[in-house]
C-alpha cells in the first residue's frame, strides 16, 4: 500500500510538475459543476475526470491497474482524465457569459494566463533545429554516409540508436539492451568484455580487436577521443574514414560490396 | 519533401473521408461535416490493419503480402464510399463550402495561426526519441527486410518476438504508408506524419467542440483555440499525453493519447445523446482501432469505456448502456486477455 502511494504519487507529480494545469483543471471542473445547466455535460466533463482522478489514487483499483498497465507506466492512466476539453470548456463557459467585444478581449487575457500556467512544448529543451530530413544527429548521417550497405558493425553508444534509423541495410552488434553490461566490473563472456572494452578511453586493442573478429564485426566506429593500445594493423583491422567525431575501422579481409550482415537465429 | 507530404495527406484525408463514408453508410449513421467521415474512416482504416496484421505477423507472412491485402481492402472501402456516398458528399460539401463564413471567427483564425505555427516548428525541428531505435527500425525493418516484426529492430541480427508489441504494430502503419510512397520509414515518421497526425488530433476536438456549443461557430472556435493552446503549453514532458502530439506524434502512444482518447471521448458523447446501434459499433470501431496504436490502447479503451459507461448507465437508468458498452469493447477485451496470456 505505502508503495502504491509512493508510486501514484511520483507519477502524479511527474505529469504536473512545472506548470499550473492541475490546479486549473480542478478550477475548471468545479466551475463547470456549479455553472453547467445540461446535467449530461456535467457528467462527462465533471463526473469523468472526476471518477478517473478517483481510480487513480484509489489504492484497489490502483493496484489492480498498476498490475495490469505496469508500475512503470501507471502515470499513463491520467491521460484518461481530458485536460484539453474540460480546461477549455469551462474558459468558454466564462466566456459565453460576456458581450461580444468583452468575449473577445476576455479570450486573449485567457489565453496568456493558460500560457503562463503552463510550460512550453515548443522549446529548445526539448527541441533542436533539424538538419536533415531524416531529423536523426547530423553527425550520425555523416558516419552512414561513409559506412558501406550490409555490413555488420559495432558503435559507439552516442550512434547506436540512430544508426539504423539512417541505413537498416547495416546489422549492429550491441542495441539498447547492451547497456545493461554497463555496470559489470568482473566477466568472461566474451560479448560483455567486448562491449566493455569498447567503452573505455583507452582501448587495448589485443582484447578489442580479435574478439570483434569473432562476433562478424566488419566496421568499427568509436569516438574519435579514444586512444588505442597497439597498432590496428596488427590485429587485421585498418582506418577506413573518420569524422569530426567518430573514426571508422575495417576489417582487412573485407572486400567492397561484400554482405557481412549477422543474423543468428 | 514537400510533394511527399502534400500526396500522403492527400491519400490519407482524401481515403478516409471517402472510407468514412462507407462505413457510415453500413452501421446507418449520418456522415455529416467533413471531419466526421474522415475520422471514422481513420479508425475503420486503423481497426482493419489491428484484425489483418496480428494473424499475418503470427503466420509469418510477409510485409509485402500485408501491403497487397490491406490495400485491396482499402481500395474496396474507397469505392464503396464513393458509390454509396456519392450523393450525399456532394450534398454535404456544398453545404461546407456555403457554411465556410461562419468558421471565420475570432477563435478558428487563432487557432489556425496556432496549429500553423506548431506545424512549422515541428517541421523544422527534431526531438530525439530513445524508443525510435525500437518502432522507427521495426517499421525500417518491415520494409527493408520484408517481415513484419520478426527481426528484433535495435540490431537487424536476430530473430525476436517480443510478446508485449506483437498486438499492436502501429509502426506497420507508417511502414505501410513508406512503401506506397518510397520514403524510407524514417522520413516517414519524423517528417511526413506529423502532418497527418497533428491535424488529425484537432479535427477530433473541433468535433467535440462543435458538440459542446451547437450552432455557436464563435465559442467552438474560441474551444478550438484554447485546445491547441493546451496542447502547446502543458506540464510534463512525457507524461501528461498532450505534449506527445508535438513531441512524437509518430509513435503509438503519442496518437493513443491525443487522438484515440478524444476520439473515444466524442464516441461517448453520440451514444450518450443517441443511442443507435451504428453508434455503438461505430465506438467498437474505435475502440478496435486504438488496439493497433499501443498495448495501452488495449487496456486503456475498455477502462475509459467501462467507467465512462457506468456514469452514463447510472445517470439514464438503462442497464442495457453497460452491455452495449462491454459489447463495443469486446474486441478489445478479447485481445485484452489474449495480451496478459502472452505476457505472463
Amino acid at each position: 500500500m505505502q508503495d502504491f502511494f509512493e508510486i501514484a504519487r511520483t507519477d502524479f507529480a511527474a505529469a504536473f510538475e512545472g506548470a499550473w494545469m492541475f490546479p486549473v483543471l480542478l478550477f475548471s471542473v468545479l466551475w463547470i459543476l456549479l455553472k453547467e445547466r445540461d446535467k449530461l455535460k456535467k457528467l462527462l466533463l465533471c463526473g469523468v475526470p472526476a471518477l478517473f482522478l478517483f481510480l487513480y489514487w484509489c489504492p484497489f483499483t490502483g493496484i489492480l491497474f498498476m498490475k495490469l498497465l505496469g508500475q512503470n507506466v501507471y502515470w499513463r492512466l491520467l491521460w484518461l482524465i481530458l485536460l484539453a476539453v474540460v480546461i477549455p470548456y469551462a474558459a468558454c463557459m466564462i466566456l459565453k457569459e460576456l458581450s461580444v467585444v468583452q468575449r473577445q478581449v476576455a479570450f486573449v487575457v485567457m489565453m496568456a494566463g493558460l500560457a503562463f500556467c503552463g510550460k512550453n512544448v515548443l522549446s529548445p529543451e526539448w527541441f533542436e533545429p533539424s538538419t536533415n530530413v531524416y531529423k536523426l544527429p547530423q553527425n550520425v548521417i555523416e558516419v552512414c554516409e561513409l559506412l558501406p550497405g550490409n555490413i555488420h558493425a559495432l558503435v559507439s553508444n552516442r550512434l547506436m540508436p540512430y544508426i539504423r534509423q539512417c541505413d537498416p541495410t547495416i546489422t549492429l552488434e550491441y542495441g539498447r539492451n547492451a547497456l545493461v553490461y554497463n555496470s559489470i566490473t568482473n566477466t568472461d563472456i566474451e560479448g560483455q568484455v567486448l562491449y566493455l572494452e569498447a567503452q573505455k578511453p583507452e582501448i587495448d586493442l589485443a582484447v578489442l580487436a580479435p574478439l570483434a573478429k569473432e562476433q562478424g564485426c566488419t566496421f568499427l566506429v568509436l569516438s574519435s577521443s579514444r586512444t588505442y593500445l597497439g597498432a590496428w594493423e596488427d590485429y587485421g583491422y585498418q582506418e577506413y574514414a573518420s569524422t569530426d567525431e567518430f573514426c571508422i575501422f575495417v576489417d582487412q579481409d573485407y572486400k567492397e560490396g561484400q554482405d557481412t550482415r549477422k543474423w543468428e537465429e | 519533401m514537400r510533394l511527399e507530404i502534400l500526396l500522403v495527406m492527400g491519400l490519407f484525408f482524401g481515403g478516409t473521408f471517402l472510407s468514412g463514408h462507407a462505413v457510415c453508410h453500413v452501421v446507418k449513421v449520418k456522415g455529416e461535416g467533413v471531419c466526421f467521415p474522415v475520422l471514422v474512416g481513420t479508425m475503420a482504416w486503423w481497426a482493419l490493419m489491428e484484425v489483418l496484421l496480428v494473424p499475418m505477423t503470427m503466420m509469418h507472412r510477409s510485409f509485402g503480402g500485408f501491403v497487397v491485402v490491406y490495400s485491396g481492402l482499402l481500395l474496396l472501402m474507397v469505392a464503396g464510399g464513393l458509390w454509396w456516398g456519392r450523393k450525399v458528399i456532394r450534398k454535404e460539401l456544398t453545404e461546407v463550402f456555403r457554411e465556410a463564413k461562419e468558421y471565420l471567427t475570432f477563435g478558428h483564425v487563432v487557432a489556425m495561426l496556432l496549429i500553423g505555427y506548431q506545424l512549422y516548428f515541428l517541421h523544422h525541428h527534431m526531438y530525439l526519441e530513445w524508443d525510435d531505435t525500437y518502432y522507427v527500425n521495426l517499421a525500417n525493418e518491415a520494409v527493408h527486410s520484408n517481415r513484419i516484426y520478426w527481426v528484433y529492430p535495435e540490431t537487424g541480427a536476430f530473430a525476436d518476438f517480443d510478446k508485449r508489441y506483437v498486438l499492436s504494430l502501429w509502426p506497420v502503419f507508417y511502414a505501410w504508408l513508406s512503401k506506397i510512397f518510397g520514403v524510407m520509414p524514417t522520413i516517414m515518421a519524423h517528417t511526413i506524419l506529423p502532418w497527418v497526425v497533428v491535424p488529425l488530433a484537432y479535427m477530433v476536438y473541433g468535433l467535440i467542440g462543435e458538440r459542446l456549443f451547437v450552432r455557436e461557430r464563435e465559442l467552438q472556435g474560441m474551444f478550438l483555440a484554447f485546445v491547441v493552446l493546451l496542447h502547446l503549453f502543458m506540464s510534463g514532458e512525457h507524461t501528461t499525453g498532450l505534449t506527445f502530439l508535438s513531441i512524437t506524434p509518430w509513435v503509438g502512444k503519442g496518437v493513443l493519447a491525443t487522438v484515440l482518447i478524444p476520439m473515444l471521448f466524442y464516441c461517448m458523447m453520440r451514444v450518450a445523446k443517441r443511442d443507435k446501434k451504428g453508434e455503438w459499433m461505430l465506438l467498437g470501431l474505435t475502440g478496435l482501432g486504438g488496439c493497433l496504436l499501443s498495448s495501452m490502447g488495449i487496456m486503456l479503451t475498455p477502462v475509459f469505456v467501462g467507467g465512462t459507461i457506468c456514469l452514463l448507465a447510472w445517470y439514464k437508468r438503462e442497464f442495457r448502456y453497460l452491455l452495449r458498452g462491454a459489447a463495443a469493447c469486446l474486441p478489445c477485451l478479447l485481445l485484452g486477455c489474449y495480451y496478459l496470456y502472452l505476457t505472463r
